[in-house]
């Protein structure tokens, strides 16, 4: 019998009346890259926090690399890797004292060759005696990436792993992600918040919002469920709601302010009866959204991935902005 | 994605092969320790500022403090401080050295905080690191960089003519004391601001305890001097004990190893009451 990599039952996080997690239930297999998609503030952090021993559970159980996280923390801690999404090394300190430090405190022996090996593989081996500081933070990033691997773990976490860099880097991690994945046989669980992410790097996702698991499959599987597309349309006078469902074509309608979301059949073909029915000039934006994750967590919650984290004041990315603006 | 796609990616071996990278090494927390405090030593004398702000400070001490009694004469000094000496400069070395320790604990407290707002305290705790490892290697670590002071604080003293007494065992027994002394109050530092990720905390908890425990001892003037709440509680404050021990033996060569002891008794409190309260307290973030 293979033993799932992450296993959790009723996984809850309670912050006194708060339900930061609420009863979640998770299944990755060996081997695989598993996405946590969601906006902020939906509770992905905490989940991850949760699953490494960072934060005390308050309810269910959670099993990651065949340990017990409440019960053998230190174990779960030897077996996995961790590459945050804000970056977080010594910055006063050399790519090398980086590693050394990682193997303290992971308990190696021997580690040296390994740790040539992993910079050699990011392409940091010219860098190795450079303090961390001046490092651009794609290079920041991939020697994260190498410390999380240095003592060969089964499951690495990944918190945002491409937040706030530029498409060139992502993409490059991307490929690195892919990389570790398949080369290293090693087990990713990552959370994002961008669609495409997602989509490139996973084989399975779960869709989180408000601390709950609303959708899970593999990526062509979530969007094969929804056999719509969405329009989403701004106006500058609210419009009558029965005439818009009354268009053929208009299986749902739903509302915020001004904005309009139709699930519709076909967005070409409802779109020329929309404009027939609707003054065009009351219409300020049209955003037509084909089957894809965006679409999954639309159909399910009423509103795109990344309106629906509110006003979370997230101090971590706060601070994450502060590094990248010293580094 | 192919390889031909991506020439300058070398894959190393797979990681099956667990035997490529040994664990564990020896014992428990000893590796997690012994990296925490290297890097807590190198984080410090990297810095330039902090070894020149080291060796001057006591300079500062004995040279204008060590000056206010210069033209007193020698027997109305020894009337006021009930004690046969060669200088109030040799009062002084064993009190200043002993209110130095008092300050180190700041030092580990802005480490820790600084590793919590940074997020390394992460880094750390998602490693089989326990706290109470963490806790232990910044009390070690602050501990160290105050006894930095202890040498150079000795070439000043004798840079400005002061006589030192006492065998290099009573100065051994001395210098574990002022081990004893760090390690108790930089514990007291962390333990006090274990859950807190506030820069200011340090500083604020330093000015409650670093006054009135500096000038409640007989670390400068003799608390024979005092009224009687301060004498209490300079006869509970281990500062006192540190700078008695001290001047027994820098100004006649004599030691009482009970003070000793007592400074012992406050490590070993402090250090255990640091751990425990690291080990429920100690944030992450």
């Amino acid at each position: 019998m293979t033993e799932d990599a992450i296993w959790a039952s009723q996984l809850t996080k309670t912050y006194g009346p708060l339900t930061a997690v609420d009863h979640v239930d998770l299944r990755v297999p060996e081997g695989g890259i598993f996405g946590l998609l969601g906006p902020n503030g939906a509770g992905k952090t905490t989940i991850i926090k949760l699953l490494t021993g960072l934060s005390e559970i308050s309810g269910g159980e959670a099993r990651v690399a065949g340990f017990d996280v409440r019960r053998d923390p230190m174990e779960v801690k030897q077996r996995i890797g961790w590459v945050a999404a804000e970056v977080i090394l010594d910055d006063d300190f050399s790519a090398w004292e980086n590693l050394w430090l990682q193997a303290r405190l992971q308990r190696l022996t021997d580690w040296q060759e390994r740790a040539d090996e992993l910079l050699a593989y990011f392409s940091l081996e010219g860098r190795k005696k450079d303090k961390v500081g001046t490092f651009s933070t794609g290079m920041r990033k991939k020697l994260e990436i190498a410390l999380a691997l240095l003592h060969k773990p089964k499951v690495i976490f990944m918190d945002e792993p491409t937040i706030g860099l530029d498409p060139g880097t992502r993409r490059m991690l991307w490929e690195l992600i892919t990389g570790v994945n398949r080369e290293y046989g090693i087990t990713i669980f990552l959370t994002s918040h961008y669609i495409e992410e997602a989509d490139a790097l996973c084989h399975q996702v779960a869709i989180l919002n408000r601390g709950r698991i609303v959708a899970l499959g593999t990526p062509n599987d979530l969007k094969s469920r929804v056999h719509a597309d969405f329009l989403e349309i701004d106006t500058r006078e609210p419009l009558d709601e029965a005439r818009l469902k009354a268009l053929a074509g208009v299986q749902q309608v739903r509302t915020q302010g001004t904005t309009w979301i139709l699930k519709v059949s076909a967005a070409e073909e409802v779109l020329p009866r929309l404009f027939a029915a609707v003054d065009p000039g009351q219409i300020r934006r049209i955003n037509v959204e084909k089957p894809s994750l965006e679409s999954v967590f639309i159909d399910l919650t009423g509103q795109r991935i990344d309106e629906a984290g509110g006003e979370v004041h997230d101090f971590r990315k706060f601070y994450a902005n502060v590094r990248r603006a010293r580094g | 994605m192919s390889h031909a796609n991506e020439p300058s990616l070398v894959y190393p071996p797979a990681v099956a092969d667990a035997s490529e990278v040994g664990r564990p090494a020896p014992i428990g927390q000893v590796s997690q320790f012994s990296g925490l405090y290297y890097r807590e030593i190198l984080r410090t004398f990297r810095n330039p500022w902090v070894l020149v702000i080291t060796v001057v400070q006591p300079f500062m001490w004995l040279a204008f403090f060590g000056s206010s009694f210069a033209n007193v004469p020698l027997a109305d000094l020894e009337a006021l401080l009930h004690i046969q000496i060669q200088s109030y400069l040799q009062f002084l070395l064993p009190g200043v050295l002993s209110t130095s320790m008092l300050t180190v604990g700041m030092f580990g407290a802005m480490s820790t905080i600084q590793d919590k707002r940074f997020g390394y305290m992460k880094r750390i705790l998602l490693t089989p690191t326990s706290k109470s490892t963490v806790f232990l290697s910044k009390a070690l670590g602050s501990a160290t960089r105050g006894l930095v002071q202890v040498p150079v604080m000795i070439v000043a003293a004798l840079a400005f003519g002061v006589q030192l007494n006492g065998s290099p065992l009573l100065w051994a027994g001395w210098v574990l004391g002022l081990v004893f002394l760090a390690l108790g109050f930089s514990s007291l530092f962390l333990a006090v601001t274990a859950s807190s990720t506030d820069w200011q905390t340090p500083g604020v908890i330093s000015n409650f305890i670093t006054m009135p425990l500096m000038f409640a001892s007989g670390a400068l003037f003799p608390s024979a001097n005092f009224p009687t709440w301060m004498a209490t509680i300079s006869n509970w404050n281990p500062v006192t004990y540190s700078a008695l021990f001290g001047r027994g033996i820098v100004v006649s060569g004599t030691a009482d190893w009970l003070y000793l002891g007592y400074l012992a008794l406050f490590a070993a409190l402090m250090l255990t009451a640091g751990t425990l309260v690291a080990r429920r307290y100690l944030r992450v973030e």
